[in-house]
């Protein structure tokens, strides 16, 4: 199989991409490991604000299905079901139906696989009722079934606090929310004043999960001592880690960013890693919020149209100049540490690899990078 | 927290076997992995990556950015050896994994 831009990832990015670059006439391969698109959006019920070009808020759900809508109608050759397992010599990289493996031959790639969630580990973390906090949205949420009645979430970050809400409209009752720093780290408002009844214990952490068959009592070790509950559901919502084994098969570079989500492959101005036939797009290019997930897949797409020749310099220059000051906007507004972390890992990699910064970059930047 | 707090779920390997481990000379996730298996299983340690890379972390003081990455194989995800082996579009086991950019390498 053979095509001009290969999309690895049906979530919001790799669609936002396979989008863009169909409409500037390249010939676009979407792939996918799932029955169907749209990636982690498909069990996000809830609202979201702002999004690129607009302050109104969308549902999740409806966001991922209006891309979807938007692909179907495209020329893009969808893939779903579709792994991309490995990579051949010549860079090809090697996808899998489960029946055969077979090469797709391409020019770019824009690998978008998203992010994964970390593991928390405390005495019992493997006994059934304790899952991750995304497990238990999937579970509500798209296979609509009840993962438990009583809940105890570990973690206090806002998807913590999303979870417990919806579990909540669901009849689950929160009994505690357990957190090992000082504080809450949430600080949506809205969110919290959606837990104002829920107990909450700082400075804590799981002491022990028991239970025979399945999770029946949590023990809660807190400064004023251990707490016994009765539990039947655990969420872990720990955080999200970028996944970077496809980046790792195509030999891209790797660094550590904390505030990004820990490992993850380094990118210029133009989301091109350290191969330059890869280009990353969404929360594998950094942990962060839908409107920059959406933003980064536009940015790989042109970068990756420009060098082929299905856009003009001048016309890329200008829209990715557009795209990244909303970039930037959306991402300091909702959280800046992730924009100067992000702005770090750029200004690093230009850096090592001698490359100077387009005018575009520098506006947005501020400068940042110069300091 | 208990020593036989389990770290791999997949393989089974408990906080005690992973700190052995370390004692014994491991330094890396990949030494440990060599020394219990740890991070073989199903998953391929995209669940015990973290939890173990921070128990290194804290049992010998490296940052964590210093802890080095396990080495990552080809096939990326679980696949059945029929389908690698089935020879289509001129592609079989042998391109996966004799043509992969790792031969050579140990
Ligand atoms: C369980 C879970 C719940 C989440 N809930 C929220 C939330 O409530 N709010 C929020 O803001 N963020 C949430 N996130 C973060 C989420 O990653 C982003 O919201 C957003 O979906 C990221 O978009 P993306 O396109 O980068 O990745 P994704 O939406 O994750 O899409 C990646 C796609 O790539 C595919 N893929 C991955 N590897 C391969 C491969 N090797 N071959 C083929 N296909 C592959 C996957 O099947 C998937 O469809 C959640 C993440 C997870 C894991
Ligand atoms: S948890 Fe260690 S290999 Fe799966």
């Amino acid at each position: 199989m053979e095509t001009d831009i290969l999309v690895i990832g049906g979530g919001p990015a790799g669609m936002s991409a396979a989008i863009t670059a169909d409409r500037a006439g390249a010939r676009v391969i979407l792939v996918d490991e799932s029955f169907s698109l749209g990636g982690q959006l498909r069990q996000q019920t809830q609202h979201f604000a702002p999004l690129p070009g607009s302050e109104e808020k969308v549902r999740g759900t409806a966001l991922g299905n209006d891309l979807i809508k938007k692909l179907e109608a495209s020329k893009v050759k969808i893939l779903k079901k579709h792994i991309m397992i490995g990579s051949y010599r010549n860079e090809n990289i090697g996808v899998t139906d489960g029946e055969k493996t077979f090469a797709i031959q391409s020019q770019k790639n824009i690998i978008a696989p998203g992010a994964a969630e970390k593991a928390k580990i405390f005495p019992g973390w493997t006994i059934p009722g304790v899952m991750t906090a995304g497990a238990a949205q999937i579970l509500i949420n798209r296979e609509r079934v009840l993962p438990g009645k009583n809940a105890v979430m570990l973690g206090s970050n806002d998807y913590s606090l999303e979870v417990a809400r919806q579990l909540k409209a669901c009849g689950v009752t929160i009994k505690a929310i357990v957190e090992d720093k000082e504080q809450m780290i949430s600080s949506d408002m809205e969110l919290l004043h959606d837990m104002k009844n829920v107990p909450v214990y700082l400075n804590s952490t799981i002491e022990s999960a028991t239970g025979k068959e399945e999770l029946n009592k949590v023990v809660v070790k807190t400064p004023a001592g251990l707490y016994e509950m009765e539990a039947d559901l655990i969420c872990i919502a720990n955080g999200f880690d970028p996944i970077i084994e496809p980046f790792e098969i195509m030999g891209c570079n790797l660094a550590y960013h904390k505030e990004l989500g820990g490992w993850l492959p380094e990118y210029n101005v133009y989301f091109q890693t350290s191969n330059p036939s890869c280009y990353i797009a969404g929360n594998a290019a950094g942990i962060t919020t839908i409107g920059p997930v959406l933003l980064t897949g536009e940015i790989a797409a042109i970068g990756a149209l420009e060098e082929l020749g299905f856009m003009e310099q001048e016309e890329a220059e200008a829209q990715r100049k557009e795209l990244w000051k909303e970039l930037a906007e959306i991402e300091k507004r909702e959280n800046e540490k992730t924009f100067r972390a992000r702005s770090e890992l750029i200004e690093g990699f230009h850096q090592k690899i001698g490359m100077a910064f387009p005018e575009e970059f520098n506006m947005v930047n501020g400068g940042a990078h110069n300091g | 927290m208990d020593k036989s707090t389990i770290v791999c779920r997949c393989e089974e390997i408990n906080i005690d076997e992973i700190e052995t481990a370390i004692k014994n000379g491991a330094e890396t996730f990949d030494d440990i992995k060599r020394l219990t298996r740890c991070g073989m299983g199903p998953c391929q340690s995209k669940t015990c990556f973290y939890p173990v890379n921070e128990i290194i972390a804290e049992y010998t003081g490296m940052p964590l950015n210093e802890v080095s990455l396990p080495r990552l194989r080809m096939p990326l995800k679980m696949v059945r050896m029929s389908t690698l082996a089935q020879d289509s579009e001129g592609s079989n086991v042998v391109s996966v994994f004799g043509e992969s950019v790792e031969d050579g390498e140990s």
